[in-house]
């Protein structure tokens, strides 16, 4: 046994892409959040309100998507080679899929960037929730379908490889983290067509002129087929790295295979059909469809307790075997002074927070209270932004001695850059999620207005944009402090005396675990049943009602009249017949 | 040191947040204390653990999180 990078040197240099990326990705969308809690809270102001919508946008698009979603295949790549011992089919496919996640994410980069330019006529300032009236230029949609399509063929690529493993281990159980890439990676197939559908059907010829108007509650509601379970899509990985590396770290051995593959069956079959909680205060869509996916919400609770319980069990079961000892007594046995235990823990600790407010937003009535409300931005700054963001960070600081070859810069350093991020969100997301409490809105630039004050119970206002300033603040210089570590381990001298490249073993193995979970098949069947359950008749409905292309899918701005324009001049030109 | 050092620095940051609530929780009491006493009675309860956390330990066999 030996670092990944001795073992599989091609795929290690797949993965250090993956990982750069993704960190580009981390530091200029973390630039742009700080730059947001400033010009929110009125600390510094140095652009329009109406720029304030394209920072918003790059931070989203950037940290939500480009950000997580690189981080994710570099770890599914590894996850792969080194459960099934063996390297990728064809690493020109491999890189392939990189390139095009690479083009996909330049190109819907370039007319966000373009909406700060006044004098170029193009612009992207749609949010991560891209959905109509906003309109972006066409570019944008091209390049997050590209995006898309190369995890596609990512999946595509583990799975050719999966399956030429099988062929020579017909007999042997998928190994743990394979099993993981797989479950994760099928879901994702069902979960984002419905964005593909929505940007090939409707918004893409929409923004070329094709289609005059949309029907915008249907695109609304296909994002949002999309739009929450790709929070799954983030945080699959991050209980990959729970269930994989925080036993080992801990000192002792995972639990329960078996408890994990079911988490993992559990998220396929039932993170899809959910989005609609998005979409409580639609009108469009009846209470009745709207209660029978507040149902499979909270179903969804299931594989996280099971999650808790596994890992803390499996954390518990490595302080044991470093000597600790009472009913707490041996969390004081745990490595804290390891930066990837320490960072991964404290998120798996937000992620019950925000497991919490979760419950909220999912609760229908309950939900009216927070709908569109700071809270919100509150509660996925703890899901995405901390459990999945601070375990990426952590995971990050094996994984990259692992590829490169290099010891960690300053362990140190990263310990105080987890606490950071952990002491950061404390302070910003409370305050986000009692200023969501009073009312503040999100997705606004300047929630201060003339002649009215919103109402706080206890303290002020002041006091919690202060919070969020401060929050925002630490925050970034977390995020520095890791680009910092990083980027001064990868310049670093090759060392030979790495760890091995292993994860967890198990107390309770794959051969404890029913066969029919390795059924990929039948849980996929389950899945699509599912979905087509909860989403058949609400779509149909929304058809019903408005026709496929609207009402209310009136463009702002008009690319679509531009395009036009250029078209006929191009005619009167004679460039074009 | 009863505590690692690093483990010292994981209990500071966990009690930030419950410092943070502090105030909400006092309030459900009609308990309300001001920015600058939670910052107070925050720094008091940081000092303590510190001294806790410092003072030699009786157990020298016990892990601690190094």
């Amino acid at each position: 046994m030996s670092a990944y990078v001795d073992q599989f040197p091609a795929e290690a240099r797949i993965v250090r892409a993956a990982f750069w990326s993704s960190f580009i990705a981390l530091g200029v969308g973390g630039l742009l959040g700080l730059v947001q809690v400033l010009h929110r809270t009125d600390v510094v102001r140095f652009m329009s309100g109406a720029d304030y919508y394209t920072v918003l946008t790059l931070h989203g698009v950037l940290l939500a998507i480009t950000f997580t979603i690189f981080f994710l295949v570099g770890i599914f790549t590894w996850a792969i080679t080194t459960s099934l011992d063996r390297g990728l089919e064809n690493l020109r496919f491999t890189w392939l899929w990189y390139g095009l996640m690479s083009v996909g994410t330049v190109l819907a980069a370039i007319p966000i960037l373009a909406g700060f330019v006044g004098s170029v006529d193009m612009s992207a300032s749609v949010l991560f929730t891209f959905y109509a009236p906003m309109q972006a230029h066409p570019l944008f949609y091209l390049g997050l379908t590209i995006f898309v399509v190369g995890t596609w063929l990512a999946g595509a690529d583990w799975f050719r490889t999966w399956l030429v493993w099988k062929r020579e281990h017909p007999d042997e159980r998928i190994p743990l983290p394979t099993f993981m890439v797989l479950t994760t990676m099928l879901f994702w197939y069902l979960s984002s067509l419905g964005v593909a559908l929505s940007i090939l059907l409707f918004l893409l010829p929409w923004s070329l002129g094709i289609w005059e108007q949309v029907n915008a509650l249907l695109t609304r509601t296909l994002f949002w087929y999309f739009g929450h379970a790709v929070v799954y899509f983030w945080l699959m990985p991050a209980y990959m790295m729970w269930y994989l590396m925080l036993p080992k770290i801990s000192g002792g051995k995972l639990f329960s295979d078996p408890l994990a593959r079911v988490v993992f069956v559990l998220f396929l079959i039932l993170s899809t059909p959910t989005g609609i909680h998005h979409q409580y205060l639609d009108p469009g869509i009846a209470e009745g469809f709207k209660f029978i996916v507040m149902t499979n919400t909270f179903f969804l609770l299931l594989p996280s307790l099971l999650t808790a319980f596994t890992v803390v069990a499996s954390m518990e079961h490595g302080a044991r075997q470093r000597g600790g000892t009472g009913y707490f007594g041996w969390l004081k046995a745990l490595p804290w002074r390891d930066p990837i235990f320490t960072g991964m823990a404290l998120a798996g600790l937000m992620f019950a927070a925000a497991g919490f407010s979760g419950m909220i937003n999912a609760g229908m009535n309950i939900n009216y209270l927070v709908h569109n409300t700071f809270w919100v931005v509150g509660h996925f700054h703890l899901t995405v932004g901390t459990a999945v963001a601070l375990t990426f960070m952590a995971a990050s600081y094996w994984f990259i001695p692992q590829v490169t070859g290099k010891r960690l810069w300053n362990k140190s350093v990263a310990l105080w850059q987890v606490l950071l991020w952990f002491v950061g969100m404390t302070f910003m997301s409370n305050a986000m999620h009692r200023a969501g409490l009073l009312g503040v809105p999100r997705r606004t630039a300047e929630p201060q207005y003339a002649g009215f004050e919103f109402e706080a119970g206890l303290g002020s206002v002041a006091e919690l944009d202060a919070q969020i300033a401060l929050g925002g603040t630490l925050l970034f210089v977390s995020v520095v402090l890791f680009l910092a570590n990083v980027v001064m381990t990868a310049v670093g001298d090759r060392i030979d005396d790495l760890p091995d490249n292993e994860y967890a073993d198990t107390l309770s193995g794959a051969d404890d675990a029913p066969l029919v979970l390795d059924n990929l098949k039948l849980w996929t069947a389950i899945a699509v049943v599912l979905v087509i359950l909860a989403y058949t008749l609400p779509l149909l409905s929304i058809i019903d009602r408005g026709g496929v292309f609207g009402p209310g899918g009136g463009a702002f701005p008009m690319v679509a009249e531009s395009l036009r324009l250029v078209v006929v001049a191009a005619v009167d030109a004679g460039v074009i017949g | 040191m009863r505590i690692s050092r690093a483990g010292l620095l994981v209990v500071i940051a966990i009690m930030i947040p419950i410092l943070v609530e502090l105030r909400t929780v006092l309030a459900y009491f009609s308990v309300s204390i001001s920015v600058m006493e939670t910052v107070l009675i925050g720094a008091l309860a940081v000092g303590a653990l510190v001294l806790w956390a410092v003072f030699p330990s009786t157990d020298t066999n016990r892990p601690n999180g190094e």
